[in-house]
């Protein structure tokens, strides 16, 4: 084994839990939701699991084929999901992916893929609590992404299976394509209310459904 | 008022629609269609506004982003205005207001012309340097009173009601220009399959095509706009802004647009029907290839009082005719030196008015438009020109004379001309203004007499602006542009596509013809201006030439030629022919100028978009943020963060200051208990076999002994030996760590890492990722810390079994934890990290149980007290990078023996930073124990020493501490850890000298017992 401490963040009983946007949800609600046409429609895909995979692509590929019988993508920029369309491994940097699996799989999702990894050189952060993934859809989502990226969103230059770290407004976030219909955008917890608030102000001229 | 100058028919405005508007306060009517300039001109609005410099009446000269004159003040309300709008751009709403930007207390009585008529011949160029020189002091005073004088726009007093944004745009071929040759470029490059934008400054798309004579396939030349423009917006690979200027064409074809969405509809967004649309958008394009269709402009010529109000350009008066069914006079004048302005005198003629004469500069004007305009009966004088416009607010004469442009003289007898409107035509201007942006200078064209855009890469300019003038050349150039244009994207099926047919014309080449010659020398004849935003005269740039300014650029500074909104849309060329003429040189010899972004002004509210008010910054949020804000808690911010910085309490209705509650939350913490949200310090996951040998390199101290279960303090150096970060670091299995670092520092730290490792050790196997948001962290602190938190966790919490700087797994309220037994309080202290997504519930629960404790929360101010109590440092607050571990007294944390030399260690060796007199770490004791000193104040050994006195250090931290019950300081002082209990003094601004004697920087507890037990 690698030497590292594992730590299993999921708890045994039902302690409370919040989403990175349940204060936002409180302070900033939508004007006027669900009275108007929805161009734009916003929902939290809250409390998944995240983690960071680090190492090189052969051993991780290998062992994620193993543990979940899903190819890790070698393409840059490519995310592919598995035939649920509940996980998913998307390429963020040449020794980087990022998984996003169901809520409370992330520990033991960890823990196999350690077994399964051995003594290579590599590295696993479950990273759960730091990130959320909004879902943007409806006919002028793309016009609100042109508002908040400076990345080529055109479906020439952002095909489904795409997903690229870039700049939202003045945050960070991992932007993705999973379907023809859909974008979501993974943000950091703390950035994640200046996110959702820059998403309601430039999706506001036309009409936002929020879906908590 | 009547629209006394509108005709009955024709004209693309709808008459149905009758709009009412206020210019200068006068109520007039218009109709849909119409922009603020043709509706002022069908009511006969002479005068728009004063000059500049002179204070001169000023009328409508142009119809498009060249106008020089009426450049209004826009908006109903003070919270509406919009400086500087040329009123040939604006798109007449009803209720429009607007005011012209100079002239007080109006436009028609001015009382700054005293300065115009007395004075005008004393302004010289360089008047108001030479004048107001000295002394140098005044100038800001004198500045102010010019300034107000000329009127440059005001900004608006209140909060705009609007909203402005951005959209970020991507495509292969940007098209800017809709007029004949962008159309037809934009219409070959999207049937090619190319991603396309075509964007256009004005109301509507079409360009010269909508106030032109010629017909394509027979019929009028708007039908096929119409057309074209119906084929474009059929196809999703189009994207077409009207309304919308190219302001800025930057490097590697970014190009800026700032598109007025509702400002053309209603005095706001709301008014004009909207809710939550822009006022005004600016687009940033990334463009492939950039196709520049951006036309001409025409040249107005320059001769004596040019600029009397009823003086325009030739295609202006075309243009308000036939696109606004406005003919902005009763007896016209043409002045020429080419064929093409001669469609004005024919529009002028067809729309029943007088055409008095058309003076054409060259001797045998033969082509076809001459022709008609003889055959239609209108006198022509050649050889000749308008030396001269008559009149006081309005023109009433030309005086017309034969002229010799070799020798620059007046031939014959002057003679007097009756007219209200005079026209001219010097020739066209390719608006090189764009490709200028990109740093290339425009290239001279002789036969054109002309600039036309030097070489951009990426770039390809079609039809006027490439100096192509026949429609039928432009419409096939601009095919051929797009076409260039998508085959360089990839899209190599790109056809040639069918234009409509246009008529050929036999054309009498253009003579050069700039300023005209006077009777009088230009010194001695009445104003001929060049420039007539900036009230730049062909005497003045003849004076800047004879006072040695040669260069262009020079004379460009000197007389402010092009100066401003203007950029010298009309005047550059003439002021550079002028200056050719004086110095005898020809034109390119003496230079272009360089045009600058932007083209036409842009509005603040669209540079900055949405990134203001509560959008301006992000604003970090703790995972107990709301907890916070539900608690009263007032908020600092730590870089983006927002942190509790105190939490009042209302003590009898009283809620206390920052003091008070500041004194009370560090008693709690010494005495009893107390909790700090701690989420915001930068944590780092470190993994890999290497980990351990890359924090020894990175951090002064030793790591190779650290067990698992242990914590670690840790300083890390900049290369040149200066502290940049410190934190504490956890073994949490031999190849894995946990690093925090400063709350500010945690970016810069992780970039630091990875940049050593990537660039210097890339042989380490080592990873690092930033878990900074995933962790919440509470820290309780104080002598009942263990009490409250053993009644929360079955861990066991006993000092021997979880001694000082261990940490431990474990379960805290349910939820699975990590807690660190490190403290920054001096007091026994747990640091608890839990998936933020459980802090909350964790955080509820400690205060479910800490009631009987007393449990005091506390914000980063009493933090800061408790911590300076013990000595300890925060970096950037004690240290400002120029500090280094030794001049803090922490050679305990630096591992000069390590095997591997870590960085800084071999800048801690050089002479400097082995002085002994270097600024050393202390802590101060005022004399005076309610003396709470200056943070920065400066420290000096004799307190009586006059100025300037030797500054021997400088206070870094200060508080009034309430457990010690006395003010207490730390300090860095040249060489201060060999002078404990010396006084120093501390000098303030206004006399006061305190005075402190230099003590340990550890306050209390200086055996450091009350964190172990």
């Amino acid at each position: 084994m690698s030497n590292v401490r594992e730590f299993n963040t999921v708890p045994e009983g039902n302690p409370q839990v919040e989403s990175p946007l349940a204060w936002s949800y409180r302070q900033h609600p939508v004007p006027g939701a669900g009275s108007q046409r929805a161009g734009v429609t916003l929902r939290e895909k809250a409390l998944l699991g995240h983690l960071v995979l680090r190492g090189g692509a052969i051993v991780l590929d290998e062992a994620v084929r193993q543990v979940l019988d899903m190819n890790l993508p070698a393409k840059p920029n490519a995310l592919v999901f598995d035939d649920s369309g509940e996980r998913s491994i998307q390429w963020l940097s040449p020794d980087e992916w990022l998984l996003i699996v169901p809520g409370g799989e992330e520990c033991t999702l960890e823990h196999a893929l350690r077994e399964a990894l051995g003594d290579a050189h590599f590295s696993i952060v479950n990273a759960s609590g730091g990130q959320t993934v909004l879902s943007l859809s409806g006919e002028n989502a793309r016009e609100v992404l042109m508002k908040s990226i400076s990345y080529d969103v055109h479906p020439s230059a952002f095909p489904v299976g795409k997903g690229v770290t870039t700049v939202f407004a003045k945050a960070s976030v991992v932007l993705r394509r999973p379907s023809e219909a859909e974008w979501e955008l993974v943000v950091r917890r703390s950035f994640a209310d200046y996110c959702y608030r820059w998403l309601l102000d430039a999706s506001s001229e036309y009409g936002v459904d929020l879906q908590q | 008022m009547t629209q006394s100058n509108r005709i009955d028919a024709g004209g693309r405005v709808d008459r149905s629609q009758v709009l009412e508007f206020t210019f200068n306060g006068q109520r007039y009517q218009g109709f849909k269609g119409d922009t603020l300039a043709s509706a002022l001109l069908a009511n006969g609005v002479n005068i728009v506004n004063r000059s500049f410099k002179y204070s001169r009446a000023r009328g409508i000269v142009a119809a498009g982003a060249e106008e020089p004159n009426a450049v209004v003040q826009l908006g109903a309300r003070a919270d509406t205005q919009v400086p500087n709008v040329r009123a040939t751009q604006q798109g007449l709403y009803n209720g429009l207001v607007a005011r012209s930007t100079n002239g007080w207390p109006n436009v028609q009585r001015d009382v700054m012309s005293w300065v115009g008529r007395l004075g005008g011949g004393f302004m010289p160029p360089g008047f108001y340097y030479k004048t107001f020189m000295a002394p140098a002091s005044m100038w800001m005073t004198y500045e102010k009173y010019i300034r107000m004088g000329a009127g440059l726009g005001r900004a608006p007093t209140e909060s705009d009601p609007d909203i402005y944004d951005h959209m970020h745009h991507h495509c292969d071929v940007m098209v800017i220009g809709a007029g004949p040759a962008g159309l037809a470029a934009a219409l070959a490059a999207a049937r090619a399959g190319a991603r396309v934008i075509l964007c256009d400054e004005q109301e509507e798309m079409g360009g010269s095509l909508l106030d032109s004579r010629e017909t394509l396939d027979g019929v009028a030349a708007t039908r096929w706009v119409e057309q074209t423009l119906k084929e474009l917006a059929g196809l999703a690979n189009v994207t077409l802004l009207p309304r919308t200027t190219a302001n800025g064409y930057h490097d590697h074809n970014f190009v800026t647009l700032h598109e007025r969405r509702t400002e053309h509809l209603a005095d706001t967004a709301r008014a004009a029907g909207f809710s939550g649309q822009s006022r005004a958008r600016l687009h940033r394009v990334r463009a492939g290839q950039v196709v520049l269709a951006s036309g001409t402009h025409e040249r107005p010529l320059v001769y004596a009082n040019n600029d009397l109000p009823g003086n325009m350009l030739a295609g202006a008066v075309s243009n308000y005719i036939r696109r606004y069914a406005v003919v902005p006079g009763n007896r016209l004048v043409l002045s020429t030196s080419n064929d093409h302005a001669y469609r004005a005198a024919l529009d002028w003629q067809e729309a029943g008015r007088k055409v008095v004469a058309i003076v054409d500069a060259r001797a045998n004007p033969d082509g076809d438009l001459v022709r008609q305009a003889r055959d239609s009966g209108i006198r022509v004088i050649t050889n000749s020109a308008v030396i001269e416009a008559r009149g006081h607010q309005r023109v009433t004469g030309a005086r017309v004379s034969a002229v010799d442009l070799e020798r620059f003289v007046v031939t014959g007898k002057v003679d007097e001309l009756e007219c209200d409107t005079i026209a001219t035509s010097g020739g066209y201007s390719p608006v090189v203004h764009l490709s200028s942006h990109t740093g290339t200078r425009p290239q001279w064209d002789e036969a054109l007499l002309g600039f036309v855009p030097g070489k951009v890469k990426g770039m390809i300019s079609a039809g006027g602006v490439a100096g192509q003038f026949d429609l039928g050349e432009t419409l096939a150039d601009g095919a051929r542009a797009g076409r260039q244009a998508a085959q360089e994207r990839g899209f190599s099926g790109a056809q040639d596509i069918a234009l409509p047919a246009t008529r050929t014309r036999r054309e009498s080449p253009a003579c050069a013809l700039y300023q005209v010659p006077h009777e009088k020398s230009a010194l001695r004849a009445p104003k001929q201006f060049v420039d007539l935003q900036n009230d730049v005269t062909a005497a003045g740039i003849e004076v800047a030439t004879r006072e040695g300014f040669e260069s262009i650029e020079h004379v460009k500074r000197y007389t402010a030629l092009g100066f401003g909104t203007d950029q010298g849309k009309l005047g550059n060329i003439n002021g550079m022919a002028i200056a050719a003429r004086c110095l005898d040189r020809s034109i390119p010899e003496v230079g272009t100028t360089v045009f600058r972004p932007n083209y036409t002004p842009v509005t603040f509210g669209a540079i900055v978009g949405r990134h203001c008010g509560e959008l301006f910054d992000p604003k970090r949020y703790t995972a107990l943020h709301q907890w916070h804000v539900e608690n009263g808690a007032e908020f600092e911010d730590v870089g983006q963060w927002k942190r509790p910085w105190y939490f009042p309490r209302t003590v009898n209705g009283k809620k206390e200051t920052l003091h008070e509650a500041v004194n009370r939350e560090c008693l709690a913490v010494r005495e009893g208990v107390g909790i700090l949200d701690a989420s915001t310090l930068g944590k780092i996951d470190i993994q890999g076999p290497d980990a351990r040998e890359f924090l020894g390199r990175v951090y002064t101290n030793k790591w190779a002994q650290l067990a698992p279960g242990r914590v670690r303090y840790g300083l890390m150096c900049k290369d040149d030996g200066m502290l940049m970060d410190d934190g504490t670091t956890s073994c949490l299995g031999d190849n894995h760590f946990l690093m925090t670092t400063t709350t500010g520092g945690a970016a810069g730290v992780l970039e630091w890492l990875e940049l050593w490792h990537q660039t210097e050790w890339p042989e380490l196997q080592v990873y690092f990722n930033s878990v900074t948001d995933h962790w919440a962290t509470m820290t309780v602190t104080g002598p009942d810390a263990r009490k409250l938190l053993s009644e929360l966790t079955d861990m066991d919490l006993d000092r021997e079994s979880f001694k000082f700087m261990d940490w431990r797994d474990a379960t805290v309220a349910e939820v699975p934890a990590r807690i660190f037994r490190i403290s920054f309080t001096g007091e026994l202290a747990f640091e608890i990290n839990v998936q933020a997504n459980y802090a909350l519930h964790v955080w509820k629960k400690l205060f479910e149980h800490g009631e009987k404790y007393n449990l005091t929360p506390y914000g980063t101010e009493t933090m800061h007290v408790l911590r300076a109590e013990k000595g300890l440092i925060i970096v950037g607050q004690d240290t400002d990078g120029s500090v280094t571990p030794e001049d803090l007294g922490m050679q305990w944390a630096i591992g000069y023996d390590k095997p591997f030399p870590w960085i800084g260690k071999r800048a801690l060796s050089r002479p400097d930073t082995l002085r002994g007199d270097r600024k050393q770490f202390v802590g101060l004791k005022p004399k005076d124990p309610n003396v709470v000193l200056e943070e920065g104040a400066q420290i000096v050994f004799d307190g009586k020493q006059s100025i300037p006195m030797d500054m021997k250090g400088h206070v870094t931290s200060s508080y009034y501490s309430a457990s010690l019950k006395h003010g207490f300081a730390l300090a860095v002082v040249m060489g201060g850890r060999d002078r404990m209990g010396q006084t120093v003094y501390i000098p303030m601004t206004d006399g006061t000298v305190y005075e402190a004697e230099i003590v340990s920087p550890v306050f209390i507890d200086p055996k450091g017992e009350r964190q172990h037990v």
